[in-house]
C-alpha cells in the first residue's frame, strides 16, 4: 500500500516500488544508478529488500543500523523521493483512508506520527521473505537439482562462501571485491572513515540474484556472466581488497573456466524463488 | 503596652511555628529541573540573544576573538539520575516506544516551556547531586523507530545516512566562516557567513569515524534539596553556549565550521561538559502550603535562606 504509493514522494511521482519492484526481487530493474524525482539521479543501485528482517546493517555501507530507518534516507533524499518526513506525515493524515487503516492497525493511534509510519513500512519489509527457491526444496529433500547445478554449488561454497555465506548467501560484513583502485564512492569508508574500509561495501544477499541486474553497488555490471568475468580476469588491486581475491603469486581474482562460469551460473539461477515473487499479498 | 507586646510574641511565635511547621511527608513528590541557555561573558550572565537568519550583527566572540550570533540551539538530556547524602536515589526511566520515549528531554532554545524538565515521583527525601547524559545513547538508537522526543520527523535531531541522534545542534553565523555549509534547519544551503555544529555519536569503534560524544556529567548543588509531596523544587542550570567553543579546545570557526558526523564534533563535545553549570536551587512549598508560608514569612527569620524563600521568589 504506502510502498508502492508516489505520495510518499515530493511530487507524488515516485513510490518505494519504483526503485524497489516486486517483478525483480524488489530491486531497479532500469536504471543502474536509482532515478528519483524530476528523474534525478542517484549515486547507487537500488538493492533487493527481500529477507531484511535478517539483516544486521542496511545500505552499501552499513550506515543504517535498523530497518525502521532505512526510508527516511529515501524519503529525505532530494536525489530519490525528497520529501520531508513532516510532510510525508501531513499528507498521510489528511489522506482518504490512511488515517483509518492506521487506527485498524494501531488501535491506540489518532494521528499517524513517524514512529507508526516507519513500523508499517518496516513490517510490509519484513514479510518480504524469500526462501522457497529451487535451492531451498534441495536443501529441504523436497526436490533436485540438475547435475550443472549441483556442481555449480560445489563451485560456489569452494569459492564464493567465505563471503556470501549461509542461508542469506552473505556474511553481513563489508569487503573489497576488486572493483576499482580509486574509489570515487568510499563505501563502508563514507560511515567509518576508517583507510582500512576504503572501497568496502557490504556483501550483498544473492537470493534472487538472477533478477537483480544490474549488478554491484552502482550497477556496472550487466548480467551474471560479467560479474564472473569480473571475479575471474577483472579483479583490480589496491589496498584493501579482500585476501581471497589476492590469489597467491601475484595472481588476482578466483579463476574459473567457462565450463565452471556456466556451472555457477546455473546454480545462482536455482535461488530466484518463484513463489516469493508471485505471492499476491505483495 | 504589655498587651501588645505579647501580641507580637504571640504572632512571632505563631509565624516561628508555621516555618518550623515543615511537615515530613514521605510520599513522593516531584522536581523540575530548569536548563536555562546563556552566555557568560566577562563573568556576567546574560540571557542568550538568539539572531535570525541573514543578520549581520555579531553578539558573541569565540576564544579567538571571531565574532559570532546563534540562529539555532538544541540538545538532548537523557536518564537522569538525582542522589542525596542519606542514600536516596531516583533514577528517570529510560525507554522507547512508539506511542512516546520517555526519559528524553530536547531543550531548544527558541522554546521556553522545554527547558524545564518535571521530573515526577521522586522518593522523598534530600538530594545534592544532578547526573545526566547529554545525548542520546544506544537504548534510544538500537529498537529502530520511536515516538515522542525521539521523533525525527519533530525534533529534527536524527542522522539518517548514518544512524544516530545528534547531541547537541548548533547553527549561527560568523564573519570569517568560509561558508559551503550543508544540512543546516535555520540557515540556507550554502549561508555565506554559516557555521553549524552537529555534534553526537553514540558507539566508539577505535580507529573509526565512530566516536562516542555523549557526554555523562554529574553536578553537586551547594545546598540540600528536600522533596516530597509538599514540596516541589526546582534545580537550576545554567548552559553557557560561549563554552561550546572555547573550553578544553578552541574552536576556530574558520576551519571545521560544518560538522555533521560524530568524527568532526569531538573538539566541540569535549567543550559541553564546561558548558553546563549548577546555578542554585529553590527550595519547593506547594500552594496550600504558601498560605501558611506566607502569614509566617513575616516575621520567620530562619526562612531568609539566602534571601530567597521557596521556589516562587517570595519577596522577603
Ligand atoms: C529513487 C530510488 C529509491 C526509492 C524511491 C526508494 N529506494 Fe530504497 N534504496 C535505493 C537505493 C539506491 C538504495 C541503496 C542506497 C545505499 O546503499 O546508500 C536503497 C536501499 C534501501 C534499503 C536497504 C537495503 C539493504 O540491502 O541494505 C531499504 C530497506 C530500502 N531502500 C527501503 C526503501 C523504502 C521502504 C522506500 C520507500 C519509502 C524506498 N526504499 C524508496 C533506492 C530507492
Ligand atoms: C571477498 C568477499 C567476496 C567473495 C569471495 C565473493 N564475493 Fe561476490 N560480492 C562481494 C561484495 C563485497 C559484493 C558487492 C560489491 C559492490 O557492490 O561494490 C559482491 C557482489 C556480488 C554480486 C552482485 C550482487 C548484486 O546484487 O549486485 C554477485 C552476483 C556476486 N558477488 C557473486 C559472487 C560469486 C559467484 C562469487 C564466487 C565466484 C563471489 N561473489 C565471491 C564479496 C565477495
Amino acid at each position: 500500500m504506502l510502498f508502492n504509493d508516489p505520495l510518499l514522494s515530493r511530487d507524488q511521482s515516485v513510490a518505494c516500488s519504483n526503485c524497489h519492484a516486486k517483478g525483480t526481487a524488489f530491486t531497479d530493474p532500469q536504471h543502474a544508478l536509482s532515478l528519483g524525482v524530476n528523474e534525478r539521479q542517484g549515486t547507487r543501485n537500488a538493492p533487493s529488500i527481500a529477507n531484511m528482517a535478517f539483516m544486521k546493517e542496511f545500505m552499501w555501507d552499513g550506515g543504517v543500523i535498523h530497518l525502521d530507518f532505512a526510508p527516511p534516507n529515501a524519503i529525505e533524499n532530494p536525489l530519490e523521493m525528497d520529501e520531508t518526513l513532516e510532510a510525508v506525515l501531513r499528507k498521510l493524515n489528511r489522506h482518504g483512508s490512511y488515517p483509518g487503516l492506521f487506527k485498524k492497525a494501531f488501535p491506540e493511534l489518532d494521528t499517524i506520527t513517524t514512529p507508526y509510519l516507519l513500523y508499517a513500512l518496516s513490517q510490509y519489509q519484513a514479510m518480504l521473505v524469500s526462501a522457497s527457491s529451487a535451492y531451498d526444496q534441495y536443501q529441504l529433500g523436497k526436490g533436485s537439482l540438475t547435475e550443472e547445478e549441483r556442481q555449480g554449488l560445489d563451485l560456489f561454497k569452494a569459492k564464493c562462501a567465505t563471503c556470501h555465506s549461509g542461508a542469506l548467501f552473505t556474511n553481513q560484513d563489508y569487503a573489497n571485491n576488486g572493483l576499482d583502485t580509486v574509489f570515487p564512492d568510499l563505501g563502508r569508508a563514507r560511515i567509518t572513515e576508517s583507510d582500512a574500509d576504503l572501497g568496502k561495501f557490504k556483501v550483498p544477499s544473492l537470493r534472487n540474484v538472477a533478477l537483480t541486474a544490474p549488478y554491484m553497488h552502482d550497477g556496472r555490471f550487466k548480467t551474471l556472466e560479467n560479474v564472473l568475468d569480473h571475479y575471474a580476469a577483472g579483479v583490480k588491486s589496491s589496498p584493501t581488497l579482500a585476501r581471497e581475491l589476492s590469489g597467491g603469486k601475484g595472481q588476482l581474482g578466483i579463476p574459473l573456466t567457462s565450463q565452471e562460469k556456466r556451472q555457477l551460473i546455473a546454480f545462482l539461477k536455482t535461488l530466484t524463488d518463484y513463489a516469493f515473487l508471485l505471492d499476491p499479498r505483495f | 503596652m504589655k498587651n501588645k507586646l505579647f501580641f507580637l510574641l504571640a504572632f512571632l511565635a505563631f509565624g516561628f511555628a508555621s516555618c518550623e511547621k515543615e511537615s515530613e511527608s514521605k510520599e513522593p513528590g516531584t522536581i523540575d529541573i530548569n536548563f536555562d541557555n546563556v552566555a557568560i561573558v566577562n563573568g556576567t550572565q546574560t540571557q542568550l540573544s538568539m539572531a535570525t537568519a541573514g543578520s549581520t550583527t555579531y553578539t558573541y566572540t569565540n576564544g579567538m576573538s571571531q565574532t559570532f550570533n546563534v540562529t539555532l540551539l538544541r540538545y538532548f538530556i537523557s536518564a537522569i539520575e538525582l542522589t542525596g547524602p542519606n542514600g536516596e536515589y531516583f533514577k528517570d526511566e529510560v525507554s522507547v516506544s512508539a506511542a512516546g520515549s520517555k526519559g528524553y528531554y530536547l531543550i531548544d532554545e527558541s522554546k521556553s516551556a522545554s527547558q524545564y524538565v518535571t521530573l515526577n515521583d521522586v522518593p522523598a527525601g534530600e538530594y545534592n547531586k544532578l547526573t545526566f547524559t547529554v545525548g542520546v545513547d544506544s537504548t534510544g538508537v538500537v529498537d529502530g523507530a520511536a515516538g515522542g522526543m525521539l521523533d525525527p520527523a519533530t525534533n529534527k535531531m536524527f542522522w539518517n545516512w548514518n544512524s544516530g541522534y545528534i547531541a547537541v545542534k548548533f547553527e549561527g553565523q560568523s564573519p570569517v566562516s568560509n561558508s559551503g555549509i550543508t544540512g543546516s534547519e535555520s540557515l540556507a544551503a550554502g549561508a555565506a557567513n554559516g557555521i553549524v555544529y552537529h555534534v553526537g555519536g553514540w558507539k566508539n569503534q577505535p580507529g573509526t569515524a565512530f566516536v562516542y560524544n555523549n557526554k555523562r556529567l554529574s553536578f553537586t548543588f551547594d545546598t540540600n534539596v528536600k522533596v516530597d509531596k509538599d514540596r516541589n523544587p526546582e534545580v537550576h542550570m545554567v548552559f553557557d553556549m560561549l563554552k561550546l567553543f572555547k573550553g578544553t579546545k578552541t574552536i576556530d570557526f574558520t576551519g571545521n565550521h560544518n560538522v555533521h558526523k560524530p568524527a568532526d564534533g569531538v573538539d566541540v563535545a569535549n567543550n559541553i561538559p564546561a558548558a553546563f553549570a549548577f546555578d542554585h536551587a529553590f527550595k519547593g512549598i506547594t500552594n496550600e502550603k504558601k498560605l501558611d508560608h506566607l502569614r509566617g514569612v513575616f516575621f520567620c527569620f530562619s526562612c531568609l535562606h539566602k534571601g530567597r524563600c521557596g521556589n516562587q521568589h517570595l519577596p522577603v
